[in-house]
């Protein structure tokens, strides 16, 4: 099986050079939250969520972002690298939207009253999540039945798809909002960052997970390439079994 | 094209069972809101466009499917594809059937809503007609765009409703808004946000679908 030598070579690097860095960027991430950076003065202790609540979010951005790329790139090229490419962005990607859609409501509670309110950014969110869990329903659906390939173009096709609508959601939440307006203002993260402590803590938050996310995807494309080759050696092992049982010589040319 | 277009309104009226299910499922629906929202006269007016466009929305979204059902039986799908025809004009072609059902369907539902909920759709029947139209078109891309999926059979059907409602969101909103207004007697608001919305979401999934469906429909 040949392949796209560019993914390739990032995978190996990224695997290779990450785990320590995600590892060590994630102590100094908890130090940096639990201690180092100030309490809101309004908001509290509970502020502190988001310094993952926002990051998980710009990941989560990233990888739907990543998957719509690797979508395009295999629908243009037919490579199946390309697939399990977009395929591991969305899986990671779907990691981060949950984290975004759980520390969301354990922030909303105490500040705005309510786990759960109809805000555009809060209903993006989960449209999105509905979106992706829709695409890996549809991978988990269409199986290898027809050597996955249809099913890949379908995925690719509502990767694309769903972000494209993503502008459309968005413009509607926020017209949909203005005519019924939220019980809350919602300020998130921008006012109340007053400390430079707090804006340190947020990139270095931010810088380690999108070295997480990127070690997450190159570790998730690495193991759907495994599946694909361990197919094929099965593949190969049950033609090459049938031949010798049958005939020895034509086993040998088609292997 | 227009070949295709003929023998797929043909085949899809000589059987007319989609038609009816659908239809039978619409009514269905308004018969549930009917009982779980405790309609009164005073909330009718708030809560129908709703009630009427999550009818149509999940009507149309378990009928989408069913359009491609014949030609997967007999393997034509195969045939269309391999024939010199463009892919996009089967798109095209598949679209405007999907379309027309669509239209025929709200045509006969939605009597049954204005009779069940007592309103009256007459005085405002143009608006709602054309906003019944445009949401039509974007459901109809979508579901049309997706519906190739069901082709493969399995359990693809089950997932074809999961995939299309959080794309037709937007579409929601809007038709919801716009038929708000109408049924007000507000007459059709053409230079809402909303009427752009709803445009721009039509325009983005016939042209999408008509470009992907290239791509998608490979064999």
């Amino acid at each position: 099986m040949t392949t796209v030598p560019f993914l390739y070579k990032t995978e190996s690097l990224l695997m290779r050079v990450l785990p320590l860095p995600v590892t060590l960027g994630m102590l100094a991430s908890l130090c940096a939250v639990f201690w180092w950076v100030p309490t809101e003065r309004v908001q509290g202790p509970v502020q502190r969520i988001f310094y993952f609540h926002v990051p998980s979010a710009w990941c989560c951005f990233l990888a739907f972002g990543l998957a719509s790329v690797t979508s395009a790139a295999y629908l243009w090229k037919h490579h199946r690298d390309w697939d399990n490419a977009a395929r591991a962005a969305v899986e990671t990607g779907m990691l981060f939207a949950t984290a975004v859609l759980i520390t969301g409501p354990i922030w909303a509670r105490p500040i705005w009253g309510v786990w759960w309110t109809w805000d555009s950014r809060l209903t993006t969110m989960l449209v999105l999540w509905l979106i992706f869990a829709a695409y890996l329903l549809l991978r988990a659906f269409s199986g290898e039945r027809d050597g996955g390939s249809s099913g890949a173009r379908f995925a690719a096709v509502l990767a694309i798809v769903g972000t494209l609508d993503i502008p459309l959601i968005v413009f509607s939440t926020r017209l949909w909002r203005t005519v019924h307006p939220a019980v809350l203002k919602t300020s998130e993260g921008g006012s109340g960052l007053s400390d430079p402590r707090m804006i340190t803590t947020l990139i270095l938050c931010t810088l380690t997970f999108m070295i997480m996310f990127a070690w997450l995807w190159a570790l998730g494309a690495r193991s759907l390439r495994l599946d694909d080759q361990v197919a094929l050696l099965e593949e190969r092992g049950d033609r090459l079994a049938m031949a010798t049982g049958s005939n020895t010589s034509t086993g040998e040319a088609t292997v | 094209m227009l070949t295709l277009l003929a023998r797929d309104l043909k085949l899809q009226f000589r059987r007319g069972e989609l038609l009816a299910s659908s239809f039978v499922m619409g009514v269905l629906m308004l018969l549930a809101f009917n009982f779980s929202l405790d309609l009164s006269p005073d909330n009718v007016a708030a809560l129908a466009p709703g009630i009427l466009w999550v009818a149509v929305l999940f009507s149309a979204g378990l009928a989408a499917g069913h359009g491609f059902v014949g030609e997967r039986e007999n393997g034509c799908m195969d045939a269309i594809v391999a024939s010199p025809l463009d892919r996009g004009s089967v798109y095209l072609a598949k679209f405007t059937v999907n379309l027309l059902l669509l239209l025929l369907f709200e045509a006969m539902l939605l009597p049954v809503f204005a009779l069940f909920f007592e309103l009256s759709v007459l005085p405002v029947l143009a608006p709602l007609a054309l906003v019944l139209l445009l949401g039509s078109i974007g459901l109809a891309a979508v579901g049309t765009l997706f519906a190739l999926v069901t082709v493969g059979g399995g359990g693809r059907d089950l997932t074809l409703p999961i995939l299309l409602l959080p794309l037709e969101v937007p579409l929601l909103i809007a038709s919801v808004k716009i038929t708000r207004v109408v049924m007000a007697g507000g007459g059709f608001p053409w230079g809402d946000g909303w009427v752009r919305l709803l445009l721009g979401f039509d325009l983005l999934f016939v042209v999408a679908g008509w470009l992907a469906f290239e791509y998608v429909a490979t064999d």
